[in-house]
């Protein structure tokens, strides 16, 4: 670096100008192609198979990609101050069994069942963030020992067997529609322009980006950089525990088979493949939600063409090996310094 | 214990109102008492000027007024209000403010975010809720106060896409826009051009003018002279000398910033009959070259220049460390191209990186592992490393370059800066290299130590290795080389024999990148 000088003249060549740079501008936005990629993937099944934009199809895929769109969403929260949760999907898993239990062992009513879970979870995120800021824990261990302790308890309580005859509330939540549009995706989209709104236009918001992108110069410039990272994690768990119950509503029984099903691992890979930064700072909702959205079509997808379960898991892999090689080519052809 | 320091104290303070108010304020880093200042105090409408080598305790004093560093004890007054140690935010709150160097800026955050980080704009009434708006205008508003052309660093910009200058500038404006009593500007134009530096430089005086305080850490004393009222020298953690601007000569300040402590002998020049070891052709790499230089062997070849002038790329590019994207290398006689560090240190090279914690050592490890990196294939029997032999090694190396310690199993982080760059040293010389390559040797040891670290280099030389010593202190090139190469943006603008050498041709060819008369042209015809 031969220390630039700087002067008026640099800032023009630097900036870019409408029209010429505008394909350059897209290019260098991280979430361009993967709504791009979304497109593509509708497009190219709709034509391989006609049944897969059919209006069932549609709110089946709605349904879905509400469940692991949230805990992507409250996965990046997390990610977005450089940290990880792997606890999300044992906690949806337990989560719902604990608002079967409430509800059907204790017999309490099933919008008190949802609130108390709901600040269960909570209370997990908070123990996370305090672990995380207080005793310096790695996240990764932390929510690892969190997620192996909810498989095991939805397990327990429940002795492996469905809790059954829960109250109609759960399955109205899940099962219902607004004209066409089913009850979760409304609350995805809710959840999405909700946490857009948060993190975009909000003093915290903005400022978990700044504990995320340089923790020094937050604290430096009075941030409670503790207190924000905390609840990134109250975020990321209570939305898990959100899904929970949109899972046992779906269901119709709180099956505790779904806090070991791998959710937490499409929760990460959709935020990666949305442009999430795992070193923390970088990252949108709207790419956030693209990424569920791709992920969501291509699993549809190719179901809808006849591939094999197994090779659906591979498929998913290849996306997020692309997604991040593309990723890197575009940060390192578009001066984005990531690290 | 040293005898202590006499200070000398005749700057005037004229009866102005005290703004900060030091009493016994220290500080003590493992066994390192890096700060001791039994009173200090800073007036309203001064520009305090602060010199003192690397190591002195400058950055520590700034960082106990600013709460980034918490003090052992004592007592600070800002504006008769007592100062919480080690909190940022009540720091800020009692008005202090720091323009670091080293830029803690949010990169992926635009320019007005990161200006008004942790703050809201003083026209929004919205609470929660950015105002867009309201943080622009008050950016823009924070840029023309420092002077500057709202154009010339768009507030909307992402911090890291714009350069390192741009950088500096938004930092410093950061510092102003909070309104400070007592405004810390660490050597704020080290990275600046000649225009920008003015306007710093005029910033400093105007918060002054306004009534505040200011302490300018500064690099260049020739800046420090012209700007301060009054200019205090540390030196290892104390303050030594408290001057006059007219009092604050060249000789003097570098008399104090020294002491009397290092007495080096002459170097025994390098025998000229000594066969070439390494020699460089037109070497260029991303912000280098093209380069020409040799060295000899039992030669110690110094590399100054500026910051950024391309003095730690030209070790780096050497090492392998950094990729040469063209031209050539020999080393004794063998073309030598290494395309990774791996293969330099193959060729017969060590390196000495210049930051020690992040670079060079695993501080939480024992002695005995940091040393002995560099031998394990030589010391391991068929590729089995046994505990006692791995140990006697390690007593070994570190006996050779004398490390004080009780044993080699305790961390090599509970050792003194000194310590630590000798026990690096200890396992560069355990590798039996050709070619021993530094950069910045003597970055944060105490001036004690420093002579040490000279007698290393000199031993080095004189077993006949070449040495290659890259220091942005040019004292201590004047020290310890055979002949000085002057970098200036990534060339090599002079070659100086040890005769001829003095800080004036060196800082010139620096600056300009033009030898002057008596000095060889080297590589740079232009």
């Amino acid at each position: 670096m031969s220390a630039p000088t700087l002067t008026p003249a640099d800032a023009p060549a630097a900036a870019p100008s409408a029209g010429s740079n505008l394909l350059r501008k897209l290019a260098a936005t991280p979430e361009a192609g993967v709504v791009l990629a979304c497109l593509v993937a509708f497009i190219g099944f709709s034509i391989a198979a006609p049944t897969y934009y059919s209006t069932d199809n549609l709110q089946v895929m709605g349904r879905d990609l509400a469940e692991f769109g949230i805990l992507a969403i409250g996965e990046s929260f997390v990610i977005l101050t450089g940290g990880i949760d792997l606890s999300v999907g044992g906690l949806a898993g337990f989560a719902g069994i604990l608002a079967g239990w409430f509800n059907v062992n204790e017999g309490l009513p099933g919008p008190v069942a949802i609130v108390l879970t709901l600040a269960v979870c909570a209370a997990i995120g908070l123990w996370h963030g305090t672990m995380v800021n207080k005793l310096n824990v790695p996240p990764f261990v932390i929510t690892l020992v969190t997620f192996t302790i909810c498989k095991g308890l939805a397990l327990s309580v429940t002795s492996g067997t469905p809790i059954t005859g829960m109250s109609n509330i759960f399955g109205d939540l899940s099962l219902y529609y607004v004209g066409p549009v089913p009850v979760p995706a409304l609350i995805f989209l809710v959840v999405a322009v909700a946490t857009w709104f948060a993190l975009e236009r909000t003093y915290v918001g903005r400022q978990i980006y700044a504990v995320g992108g340089n923790a020094e110069a937050a604290r430096l410039a009075g941030i409670p950089v503790k207190r924000r990272v905390t609840s990134t994690y109250v975020v990321s768990s209570t939305l898990a525990g959100l899904v929970g119950i949109l899972i046992i509503g779906r269901l119709g029984v709180a099956d505790p088979s779904v806090a070991a099903s791998g959710y937490e691992l499409t929760a990460i890979a959709a935020a990666v493949v949305g442009g999430v930064s795992l070193f923390g700072g970088e990252g949108r909702i709207v790419g956030i939600a693209a990424g569920a959205i791709l992920l969501e079509l291509i699993t549809n997808g190719l179901n809808a063409v006849n591939v094999s379960e197994y090779y659906q898991t591979v498929a998913q892999g290849v996306v997020l090996g692309v997604a991040i090689l593309a990723d890197r080519i575009r940060a390192q052809y578009f001066g984005g310094s990531r690290r | 214990m040293t005898v202590e320091p006499t200070l000398e104290k005749s700057a005037p303070s004229l009866g102005r109102a005290v703004v900060a108010r030091l009493r016994g304020v220290h500080k003590t880093y493992g066994p390192v008492r890096v700060l001791d200042l039994p009173e200090l105090d800073l007036y309203a409408g001064q520009v305090v000027g602060v010199v003192g080598e690397n190591g002195a305790g400058k950055s520590t004093l700034m960082g106990t007024l600013a709460g980034s560093v918490r003090r052992d004890g004592g007592e600070i007054e800002i504006d008769g209000q007592e100062l919480v140690a080690g909190s940022t935010a009540e720091s800020a709150r009692l008005g202090v403010s720091l323009v670091s160097q080293e830029f803690p800026l949010v990169g992926q955050l635009s320019v007005a975010e990161n200006l008004l980080l942790g703050r809201r704009p003083a026209d929004s009434r919205r609470r929660v809720v950015v105002d867009r708006g309201a943080q622009r205008r008050a950016a823009e508003a924070m840029l023309a106060a420092i002077g500057l052309d709202p154009a010339t660093i768009p507030v909307r910009r992402a911090v890291r896409e714009l350069p390192v200058p741009a950088r500096q500038l938004i930092e410093i404006a950061k510092g102003w826009g909070r309104e400070p009593k007592l405004l810390i500007l660490d050597e704020p134009t080290s990275s600046l051009g000649p225009v920008e530096a003015r306007l710093v430089l005029d910033l400093a005086r105007r918060a002054a003018d306004q009534g505040g305080a200011v302490l300018f850490i500064g690099h260049r004393l020739d800046e420090v002279r012209e700007i301060a009222d009054r200019v205090i020298v540390l030196r290892n953690g104390r303050l030594v000398a408290d001057l006059t601007p007219e009092e604050a000569t060249e000789d003097r300040l570098i008399r104090e910033m020294v002491g009397n402590e290092v007495a080096h002998s002459e170097p025994k020049n390098a025998p000229a009959s000594a066969p070439t070891l390494l020699e460089i052709t037109d070497l260029t790499a991303d912000g280098l070259g093209p380069v020409d230089l040799t060295v000899r062997e039992g030669e110690i070849l110094g590399i100054a220049g500026l910051m950024g002038s391309g003095r730690s790329r030209l070790i780096h590019t050497i090492a392998g460390a950094q990729p040469s994207t063209g031209g050539s290398m020999t080393l004794a006689g063998k073309t030598y191209a290494p395309k990774n560090a791996e293969q330099g240190v193959a060729a017969g090279i060590a390196m000495i990186p210049e930051d020690r914690k992040q670079q060079s050592l695993v501080l939480f490890a024992p002695i005995r592992d940091n040393v002995t990196v560099s031998v394990l294939r030589r010391i391991s029997s068929r590729g089995v490393l046994g505990p006692r032999r791995l140990r006697a090694e390690a007593v070994k190396i570190t006996d050779n370059v004398k490390v004080r310690m009780q044993s080699v199993d305790q961390p090599i982080g509970s050792l003194s800066g000194g310590n630590q760059q000798r026990a690096i040293f200890g396992r560069a010389f355990a590798a039996e290299p050709r070619l021993l390559l530094l950069d910045e040797p003597t970055r944060g040891v105490d001036v004690g130590s420093k002579a040490q670290i000279y007698e290393l280099i000199d031993r080095a030389a004189e077993s006949g290795m070449a040495v290659v010593a890259a220091s942005s202190e040019l004292e201590e090139l004047l020290w310890i080389c055979h002949r000085i190469a002057v970098m200036h943006r990534g060339r090599v603008a002079a070659v100086i024999e040890r005769a001829d050498a003095t800080k004036e041709n060196i800082m010139t060819a620096a600056a300009t990148g033009v030898a002057q008369s008596r000095t060889e042209l080297n590589g740079n015809p232009t």
